[in-house]
């Protein structure tokens, strides 16, 4: 077989490939569906009313629903956009999504192909899909989409930087890039206990690398009504729809692999450790959604200040100090509080960047005091 | 920081109240594609104002209404036509009513329901009932005439225990006179026994 | 900085990039049409357009009877509809030298105050919608869920009430009023501190708002805004305090003012007014009075004396104008409405110099418009 050949592997492993890949796919897709139901239900819930309801019992039919409307709509390409790469954008962003999970191992056995350098390959990875979105942006030509692909590159290039660093800094802690030893070396601790800045800051720049509130100025639909998205219907718009949560899905995944000790855990090893992971995934990924539910959405400048200002330096800092601490061999709790001090100051920036509130409102309650205080006095009995 | 974390704390203690007691309420049914479904009509207070219709005199006979076109006249938007006649049941001197409605017709996708005809009418004839759900397939389909209206009038009166206005002022005025008569009687016994009293006292 | 042109449209020599946030848009709150020309993300100038909601209500108003126009001002400002009726009520007891009864003076307040209570809570909501917050949505309409449900049962409708008449009101609340308002206190008291905790104070909301389009106290004046638009950058006025009318004298209810003039006061500013309407109504429901509350003029056809007047009311957009002529008969001759919201989107443009994209759309929210009435 020529592709065999090509590959230089064998006939069996190039069949059980393919299987892993459908495998992975079908798993994927699964996973999307169940992602989409299980956000609208709390979301529903979080906001005091029920989800779907009417596609089945509790609406567990609903991704159907939507995955069939979205194929039978009818795509509409307008006349005036650039074809190629209207078509090839949602192509390049769903591939660069699939191909970060070829590596992401669920259990100590359930990989496609673990790599010694898997993480380094995943970041890489990731930074494809961003090419996707401002060709789709372009391609669209529309104002808003242009404005919105241009938004949308500006803030993903700028949350990879912590996110390479604090994987550095995890992969510092390991003494390895590689998926499966990275979760290995979690038997004693997890690194959450070690790096709790790292967490933070991780999951704050993955935030904002899937485009999830508070970070989803650019596809925002009450500002410029979709962003590079805003041509796409139909299937195209699926497409999108699909990688992005599929994102999710990965960042929640690294999330767990690098900070909650994947799929370790009481009574469950091995092979079932799978059952685990999925658990771990699923808690994070509801805490994502709970994040969604509570907050509004960032300006794109501040957004972008924030990520230079703020989340580079501290996640320099946490590369500093695991290597620091990996160097001289400091006990492991002094890395905690290294990372906590670090945690604090975090806290501390973001409370004084975003117009430090709780002495806000000391200030406004004395000012307003103040107001009715000579208010009262300048009109007594008479004025009411 | 910190308000933002109170922010997520507001949102978990809602998702808890969610999962016990959505405020949903879901219409027509609660049902979905496996499970039985359980009708749940819009709950409208006393006072609704839905889509007006005529109404129905039992004890004659006949509609309340005679065409007498004030309601129509006040109709903000002109939304009703109506053609009046000799009343047959008043030669026969089963009515009072000299003249009748021949043929009303409202056109209730003009109407604004604000009740203006209701409170015009001189004869109780029209009411706003607790209709609200009327779309139709057709275009004029809510161009309604006279049997329809009176249907759905009776089907009101019937649901409402519906009393006419000038009836219910009749019988708000008799309740005042039998309490004013029971007062006028209680002081005629009260000061019959202070004299009794004052009597009993004063020798 | 390029030389920005005095009529964009008509010398249309691009050098900006022209944004059309078109009558179809998620945030412009109605048909509302925002020309926008932008230099990358900073908006350089704006156009507003208006006119898609006109339904020609003025004009309307010289056809129908006195007692027909209250159904077209209830339709002008949708949010605020007791708020109308009650104005055009008054201008014409004015007119007419009408007394209204105590009862349904107080009534009237009750009922006007709780439709300020649901006017803010339809502006948090937005507010947050625009901010990108949608849980604050959810609660504050459940709140106004509670109080549209109150007005079913007072006066049959939701929304379009038609519940005032000239001189009095249609018919005496029901038996429960007293009690159903208290229960809807509580529970929208509940509803507004949660929306407040989850939203006002959130970094990321006060990184939105704050220090936004500040305006000035001579620049808001000189614009001729007000309401809260106003008192947000400093202004001490509320025409309740200022020239009270109906029975607002009787109340103490404090004013809220802004302090910085920006975004954030305008929003805060009008969740600190949900509480003191709420005082309101608690101190109007223990002083309420028993009496009759139907109109004295009964059934009979208004012919108000020929003449003009001109009153105004503090209306949860701002000061709401009505300048009533009539020529004797039994229509209006000419009503001309001072829409609060109209004369607030004036300040659209200064308020949008040098800002962002982003912030047009909360910007245009914290002026709180109702096209209805800018339209009208």
């Amino acid at each position: 077989m020529p592709a065999t050949i090509l590959l230089a592997i064998s006939l069996t492993d190039f069949i059980w490939l393919v299987v892993g890949l459908f495998i992975m796919f079908s798993v994927l897709s699964g996973v999307v569906l169940s992602l989409t139901w299980l956000e609208r239900k709390l979301l529903g819930r979080l906001q005091l009313r029920l989800g779907p309801t009417r596609t089945g019992p509790m609406g567990i039919l609903q991704p159907m629903a939507d995955a069939l409307k979205l194929i039978l709509k009818e795509d509409i390409i307008p006349a005036s956009s650039e074809k190629v790469l209207f078509w090839v954008a949602p192509i390049i962003v769903v591939v660069s999504a699939f191909m970060i999970w070829v590596t992401i191992p669920g259990s100590q056995n359930a990989v496609i192909q673990n790599l010694d350098m898997g993480l380094f390959y995943i970041i890489a990875f990731s930074v494809v899909g961003i090419l996707g979105l401002v060709l789709a942006g372009w391609g669209s030509a529309n104002k808003y989409g242009t404005l919105g692909g241009l938004r949308a590159a500006a803030q993903l290039i700028s949350y990879e930087i912590p996110i390479i660093m604090v994987a550095i800094s995890v992969g510092i802690l390991a003494q390895s890039l590689d998926m499966r030893e990275i979760v290995s070396q979690q038997d004693d601790y997890i690194f959450m206990l070690v790096q709790p800045l790292g967490l933070v800051i991780f999951f704050i720049a993955g935030l904002a690398e899937v485009g999830r509130t508070p970070f989803d100025i650019y596809f925002a639909e009450s500002e410029i009504v979709g962003g590079p998205f805003v041509e796409y219907s139909g299937a195209h718009w699926s497409v999108f729809f699909l990688a992005e949560y599929i994102n999710t899905f990965a960042i929640a995944a690294l999330v767990v692999i690098l900070f909650f000790g994947g799929w370790s855990g009481p009574w469950l090893s091995g092979d079932w450790g799978i059952v685990w992971f999925l658990f771990k995934v699923y808690m994070v990924i509801m805490v994502i959604f709970w994040v969604r539910g509570t907050f509004p959405r960032l300006r794109i400048d501040q957004l972008m200040a924030f990520a230079w200002k703020v989340m580079v330096p501290l996640s320099f800092l946490s590369v500093v100090m695991t290597a620091v601490y990996k160097f001289y061999e400091w006990p492991a709790w002094s890395l905690t509080l290294m990372s906590s001090a670090g945690l604090l100051v975090v806290g501390y920036l973001i409370y004084k960047r975003m117009t430090g509130p709780t002495k806000l409102v000391a200030e406004v309650r004395s000012r307003q005091e103040a107001l009715e205080a000579s208010r009262r006095a300048s009109a007594p009995a008479g004025g009411n | 920081m910190f308000n933002s974390l109170k922010g997520m704390f507001v949102t978990l203690v809602s998702t808890m109240n969610g999962l016990r007691a959505p405020v949903t309420r879901q219409y027509p049914d609660s049902g979905n594609l496996l499970m039985q479904k359980h009708d749940e009509p819009t709950p409208v207070k006393d006072r609704f104002m839905g889509f007006p219709s005529l109404t129905w005199d039992d004890e004659v006979g006949e509609p309340f209404c005679t065409s007498c076109m004030v309601c129509i006249r006040q109709c903000p938007t002109q939304c009703m036509t109506s053609v009046m006649k000799d009343n047959p049941l008043h030669e026969d001197g089963r009515s009072s009513r000299r003249k009748i409605v021949d043929s009303f017709e409202i056109n209730l996708n003009r109407c604004i329901l604000c009740g203006i005809c209701v409170e015009v009418c001189n004869f109780d004839a029209i009411v706003m009932t607790h209709e609200h759900e009327m779309s139709t397939f057709s275009r004029n389909g809510d161009r309604v005439d006279l049997p329809a209206l009176l249907e759905i009038g009776h089907k009101f009166q019937k649901e409402t225990d519906w009393i006419p206005p000038t009836k219910r002022v009749k019988k708000g005025a008799e309740s005042e006179a039998a309490k004013a008569s029971i007062e006028a009687s209680s002081e005629v016994s009260a000061e019959a026994s202070a004299g009794a009293s004052a009597e009993a006292e004063s020798p | 900085m390029t030389q920005m042109p005095d009529n964009p449209v008509a010398n249309a020599e691009p050098v900006e990039m022209l944004l059309n946030m078109g009558p179809q848009h998620p945030s412009t709150h109605g048909v509302f049409r925002m020309v926008l020309w932008v230099d990358g993300e900073k908006i350089v100038d704006v156009v507003p357009h208006i006119g898609y909601l006109h339904r020609g209500s003025e004009k309307l108003c010289e056809g129908e009877q006195y007692n027909q126009v209250i159904t077209l001002f209830d339709r002008m400002d949708y949010i605020a509809n007791f708020n109308n009726e009650h104005l055009y009520c008054r201008a014409v007891e004015k007119l007419m030298g009408l007394e209204v009864s105590e009862r349904s003076e107080y009534i009237r307040v009750i009922l006007c105050e709780l439709n300020r209570i649901a006017s803010h809570m339809l502006f948090i909501a937005t507010m947050g919608l625009d901010a990108g917050a949608m849980t604050p949505s959810m609660f504050c309409f459940r709140g106004r869920e509670r109080i549209q449900g109150l007005f079913e049962s007072v006066s049959g409708a939701r929304m379009m009430h038609n519940y005032f008449r000239i001189g009095g009101l249609k018919e005496d609340v029901p038996e429960d009023f007293v009690q159903q308002v208290r229960e809807v206190l509580d529970l929208v008291k509940k509803d507004t501190e949660e929306s407040d905790k989850l939203l006002s104070f959130n970094e990321i909301f006060l990184a939105r708002l704050k220090n936004i389009a500040v305006m000035t106290a001579e620049d808001a004046i000189d614009y001729g805004l007000t309401g809260p638009c106003l008192r947000a950058s400093g202004v001490d006025y509320d025409v309740r305090k200022a020239a009270p009318y109906s029975v607002y004298d009787r109340f103490d209810f404090d004013v809220p003012i802004g302090l910085d003039g920006d975004c954030w006061d305008r929003y805060y500013l009008r969740v600190q007014e949900v509480y003191q309407s709420i005082r309101i109504v608690e101190q109007a429901l223990d002083q309420l009075p028993e009496g009759d509350v139907t109109s004295s003029l009964g059934r009979r056809l208004l012919r108000p004396p020929a003449g003009e007047v001109y009153v105004r009311a503090e209306n949860p957009r701002g000061e709401l104008g009505v300048y009533l002529v009539s020529d004797g008969t039994d229509k209006p001759y000419r009503i001309k409405v001072r829409p609060p919201s109209f004369c607030n989107l004036s300040a659209l443009r200064h308020m949008l110099r040098d800002s962002w994209i982003a912030d047009s759309v909360v910007i245009l929210g914290a002026l709180d418009i109702v096209l209805g009435e800018v339209d009208r």
